[in-house]
């Protein structure tokens, strides 16, 4: 897993199949670890508190409950419950009939939209101060060409199909689809070394 | 070779952008090209990494309480199996039995674990020996295991294996020490099972480690690699 060491993932590892044996205290040392960034990705995605904690509970919940069945052959601990918060927001999103309401064109932009009070913004500066690999993968997706990151995080974000994508941006679909690949294909380049 | 085409489906499935009937054939295609699968993966770590661009914002304090408060009404919602008394009342009796005989021989193994050790630690009374249950996680079968004796005094240990099949040619097993102080897992050498699918291996570490959280099996090339590449097999703490 890139956003973690090599250990971090194996100690994730021993974690989920502790929770697969049903260890509650392995689950309370998860969600420590995990709940940030996947509340963080709830929130951007749903744009709402409430709807987010709720999304969050759905997805710990889940973990508990799929502990077992996770295959470190496929994924990262990490990827897959991010994977698994971003399944779990576009359910609420799809039955709610919308779109996410994030209106996110890059990185840097989205970390000035976030509607927060000011102490909000303070102790999520602090989480990213402490979190020495979440400030190189947004600087590593910042140094991303533009229109890659773009059609990333329209993508992964806003769940927009590439056919959407291709539309907004007034490109062709195989031109989109080439940029989400590079995007991602350089991205795990660079968080590599 | 993977084509640019397979790599833009690839990135497309991973974020789940594909319609249902292309990722089911997508699917199909994963599971008969395994250099496709690795391509996938990667680009799934890619994606998972991806979600640290959101804008940090820690949940409330209170959300955990909310979580643990439903973990713990759902353990208690899951209710007993009634008493049957049909033809197969005797299966739950049976499974216990097994577990027992099954917890019995773990006991057995760690006892003869601890015996072969005395010797060590009689040469060394106030040696300090610690024991890691190692746990198989998919893809290793669901009754491999191993159970490791580690003397951080001496920087080296012994692990007894079991139920784990030899591994496909090119490939070999390796031993991990997880250790606080170093970011990467530190190589405890090869270990090889016999036919059985067993082994018992003294080890050394290959650089100090002090505080040892973890040991960890993972399948790598043949003749073992400096920085853990593949997936782990058996992880477990003490």
């Amino acid at each position: 897993m890139a956003e973690t060491s090599s250990a971090q993932q194996m100690l994730d590892q021993e974690m989920i199949a502790r929770i697969g044996r049903r260890d509650q205290s392995a689950f309370s040392a998860l969600y420590d670890r995990l709940s940030g960034p996947l509340y963080s990705l709830a929130m951007k995605m749903l744009g709402d508190p409430a709807e987010a904690q709720d999304a969050l509970q759905d997805v710990f919940l889940q973990i508990w409950s799929r502990a077992g069945t996770y295959d470190p052959e496929q994924s990262s601990v990490f990827s897959w419950t991010v994977l698994l918060t971003r399944s779990r927001v576009i359910d609420r999103l799809r039955a709610r009939g919308r779109r996410s309401r994030v209106v996110v064109a890059s990185t840097e932009d989205s970390s000035t939209t976030v509607a927060a009070d000011a102490s909000t913004v303070e102790s999520a500066a602090d989480t990213a101060e402490k979190n020495d690999e979440a400030v190189r993968v947004r600087s590593v997706l910042n140094n991303l060409p533009s229109e890659q990151r773009e059609a990333i995080e329209m993508a992964f974000f806003e769940h927009l199909t590439h056919h959407e994508i291709a539309a907004r941006l007034g490109q062709p679909l195989g031109t989109v689809k080439a940029r989400i690949r590079r995007g991602l294909l350089k991205l795990r380049e660079q968080l590599r070394t | 070779m993977i084509s640019e085409e397979q790599q833009d489906q690839a990135a497309l499935y991973v974020l789940g952008l594909l319609e249902p009937h292309e990722a089911a054939a997508f699917e199909s295609e994963l599971n008969a090209n395994a250099e496709l699968r690795d391509i996938a993966r990667e680009l799934r770590e890619a994606a998972g990494v991806v979600a640290l661009a959101a804008p940090p914002q820690p949940p409330p304090a209170s959300l955990k309480q909310r979580i643990m408060r439903e973990l713990a009404m759902e353990t208690k919602r899951v209710v007993p199996m009634p008493t049957r008394r049909g033809s197969f009342g005797w299966v739950p009796w049976a499974i216990a039995a097994g577990l027992a005989i099954f917890c019995g021989l773990l006991a057995l193994d760690r006892v003869r674990l601890k015996r072969e050790l005395a010797e060590i630690r009689a040469a060394d009374p106030l040696m300090q020996t610690t024991f890691f249950t190692l746990a198989p996680s998919a893809p290793a079968p669901a009754d491999a295991k191993a159970t490791v004796a580690w003397q951080p005094g001496r920087q080296s240990g012994v692990i007894r294996i079991s139920n784990l099949p030899a591994p496909q040619p090119g490939k070999d097993y390796q031993l991990w020490a997880v250790d606080a102080a170093h970011e990467d897992p530190i190589s405890a050498g090869i270990i090889r099972v016999d036919k059985n699918g067993s082994a018992q291996v003294r080890f050394k570490s290959v650089k100090r480690a002090e505080h040892v959280k973890a040991f960890a099996i993972s399948l790598e090339r043949e003749g073992g690699v400096p920085k853990k590449e593949g997936p782990i097999l058996l992880v477990g703490t003490a």
